[in-house]
């Protein structure tokens, strides 16, 4: 019984642990970033500049004091020492200089400004080059790739308003913005993340502690299924199941029994992972888990998924003859479940499909009802359809288990 | 109410089975007697003491056990009734004491009433010293003797006996057949299958020889030996109704 509960909490604590770099947003990582600067210019001290201000880069622009070069750079990341490093080319900003000088006339003339800067014709393929280390994973270099073009475009932005300050102060036209109110232009409309919910003042993420509690809780208790199975089959085998039906008790009553006492097993563990989730996450540095407003609501999610897992284990008991058809189905059972129910995965990041096919895992109802309280804040109307799917699935199973017991010694089987 | 036992036109076919395993079995067992019911293997005698403990619903007939009816009052019956399985029926990782505590509130004995049964059976059959030993680590024969006090701690007053001494020492052999008399002495009445009739022939009242579900012969042991053509013993009298053949 202490195994039932230790082996789940450490499983919840392990999988939030491992877990916990892929559910970061990247903006709260910070990565080391080589840098190789052939260019000196504007650019790519603005680009530096910028990407040593951001959180998410560790900016390494030499080594052992050395200044990095491309070769250097490759070399490095090949060693698998990092797994990042850009090149700014030579003459970047002299490029960058000419196309903003470019736009900045062009501006000029609409406007009737009437100056304009000296211009050259542009260069074709003059790129930041990018490398990573081969074994890096295309999300992450599609996250990096994001972040750096920001600072890329940032700092050619800064380059064109400044262009276009000299312009305004060459023609003395007081009207025009200067240097700080252009950049104000550029920068004036950001983008800041509110709750949908106008009753909460945090906004719920998806994280690993968000994740991973409810969805291990709820895969823990699922495999309930194998020691009741199991202790259903041995009862059967070793003969105290003929014993407990020759006493003059219903046997339908014991049946009864059996489930409430496993279902009160289920939900004591469903609230001690949940308790861990609460106070033990945060002394592994994680995020505490949040239960959102109307964290009552989890106790009744948690019996309907006790009473569907119990239900489920009493049906394997039942229907299989031996504990070796019954334990690997019951287990293996439960994994395909948990998979396609969103428990290793979110559902809301698997192909349409599978998405589709998520609906028939009763792992995933008791998921999706748990995050409606503790993600999306909802209230017992929110739920209501995946308690009755949960109950429903029990009840369908708990009956057949109580008739395939009834039928047992009709047939020579 | 004479009888103990009323099996009227018995019937039951299992599911996928060529044969009835009972096929319109009757018989009548008096009260305080210990009857022997006989019969080769697939005889029917199992699938019969199923039915009248509630474990099997036949397809056709009736059973009136101690004049209730076994099929309809199956609660009620086994209130009154003990039934020790071919099988060992009992917890085996729980110890004997516990298994005995455990089954006889579930009969909802009290507790002191309880103690003492269990105290006394564990003496008369030898275990006071085992009491606190798991059952999974008891010998054969423990096991049977056991499995014996379990279906008696509700004081039944019909006790049905499914092969007891299978596969059990001499000694413990010895000492069911023992109670199994005392038992009788006490106003009880006992149905007993065996194999062994020699075993059968000393303890048994009354017979009943059954073969492919149906009754053969019956009646009072000794009357039945002496009435059967040239025999001399209950096996004598066994084979001479059930002949030869081999059974599975």
């Amino acid at each position: 019984m202490l195994l039932l509960l230790l082996m789940p909490a450490v499983l919840i604590i392990v999988m939030a642990l491992v877990q916990d770099a892929p559910f970061k947003s990247y903006k709260d990582l910070r990565f080391d970033l080589l840098v190789a600067d052939n260019d000196n210019g504007t650019l790519s001290r603005d680009i530096i500049k910028g990407l040593k201000q951001s959180k998410n880069f560790h900016v390494i622009d030499s080594v052992k004091g050395e200044a990095l070069n491309d070769a250097i750079l490759k070399q490095l990341l090949l060693k698998g020492e990092y797994k990042i490093g850009i090149v700014i080319p030579k003459g970047a900003t002299a490029e960058i200089v000419n196309l903003n000088n470019i736009i900045a006339n062009n501006i000029s003339e609409k406007i009737g400004l009437g100056n304009t800067l000296p211009v050259r014709n542009t260069r074709d393929s003059m790129y930041i080059k990018i490398y990573f280390d081969p074994v890096t994973q295309p999300t992450f270099r599609t996250m990096i790739h994001a972040g750096l073009d920001k600072y890329i475009t940032y700092a050619s932005t800064n380059m064109l308003v400044t262009r276009l300050s000299q312009l305004g102060k060459a023609g003395n036209d007081t009207s025009q913005a200067n240097a700080k109110d252009l950049k104000k232009v550029f920068t004036g409309l950001g983008i800041k993340e509110e709750a949908v919910n106008d009753n909460i003042k945090e906004v719920l993420h998806i994280n690993s502690v968000q994740h991973n509690v409810p969805a291990w809780a709820i895969f823990g208790m699922f495999f309930i299924v194998v020691p009741l199975a199991s202790h259903l089959l041995r009862e059967r085998e070793e003969g105290s199941a003929l014993r407990l039906s020759l006493i003059p008790n219903s046997q339908t009553s014991l049946a009864l029994g059996r489930i409430i006492f496993y279902t009160i097993v289920c939900t004591v563990q469903f609230i001690i992972m949940f308790c861990i989730g609460l106070w033990l996450m945060p002394v592994f540095g994680l995020p505490a888990l949040t239960l959102g407003m109307h964290p009552w609501i989890l106790l009744p999610i948690a019996i309907c998924i006790s009473f569907a897992a119990t239900s489920f284990g009493t049906f394997i008991g039942s229907v299989f003859k031996s504990s070796n058809q019954a334990l690997p189905f019951g287990s293996i059972a439960i994994v395909i479940l948990s998979a396609i129910g969103g428990i290793w995965i979110p559902v809301e990041i698997l192909p349409e499909t599978m998405q589709r096919l998520a609906n028939i895992s009763p792992l995933r109802w008791g998921l999706a009802a748990i995050n409606e309280i503790i993600l999306r804040d909802g209230n017992f109307a929110a739920v209501i359809k995946y308690l009755a799917a949960l109950l429903s699935f029990g009840i369908v199973l708990w009956l057949i288990s109580v008739y395939r017991n009834k039928m047992r010694n009709q047939s020579l089987q | 109410m004479l009888y103990a036992i009323e099996i009227n036109n018995l019937y039951k076919q299992y599911k996928g089975a060529l044969a009835p395993a009972v096929n319109g079995l009757s018989l009548k067992v008096k009260k305080n007697q210990v009857v022997g019911l006989l019969g080769p293997n697939g005889a029917g005698k199992t699938t019969s003491i199923n039915i009248m403990c509630g474990l099997i619903m036949p397809d056709e007939g009736n059973v009136q056990l101690l004049g209730k009816d076994a099929i309809k009052e199956t609660q009620e019956v086994r209130k009154v009734i003990g039934v020790v399985p071919q099988q060992i029926a009992l917890f085996p990782h729980l110890t004997a004491r516990e298994n005995l505590n455990y089954i006889g509130s579930m009969y909802g004995l009290e507790k002191k009433v309880m103690r003492e049964r269990i105290n006394n059976y564990l003496q008369e059959f030898g275990l006071e010293k085992h009491g606190d030993k798991r059952i999974i680590h008891y010998s054969g024969g423990m096991k049977r003797r056991a499995n014996i006090i379990a279906s008696l701690l509700h004081d039944p007053e019909l006790l049905i006996l499914d092969e007891p001494t299978a596969g059990v020492d001499i000694h413990s052999r010895a000492m069911i057949i023992e109670f199994i008399i005392k038992y009788k002495q006490q106003g009880k009445t006992i149905l007993y299958t065996s194999h062994l009739l020699e075993e059968a022939q000393k303890v048994c009242d009354e017979v009943v020889i059954i073969d492919e579900g149906k009754y053969i012969a019956g009646g009072e042991t000794k009357e039945l030996i002496k009435e059967t053509n040239n025999c001399h013993s209950l096996e004598e009298v066994f084979l001479h109704y059930t002949g030869k053949v081999l059974r599975d």
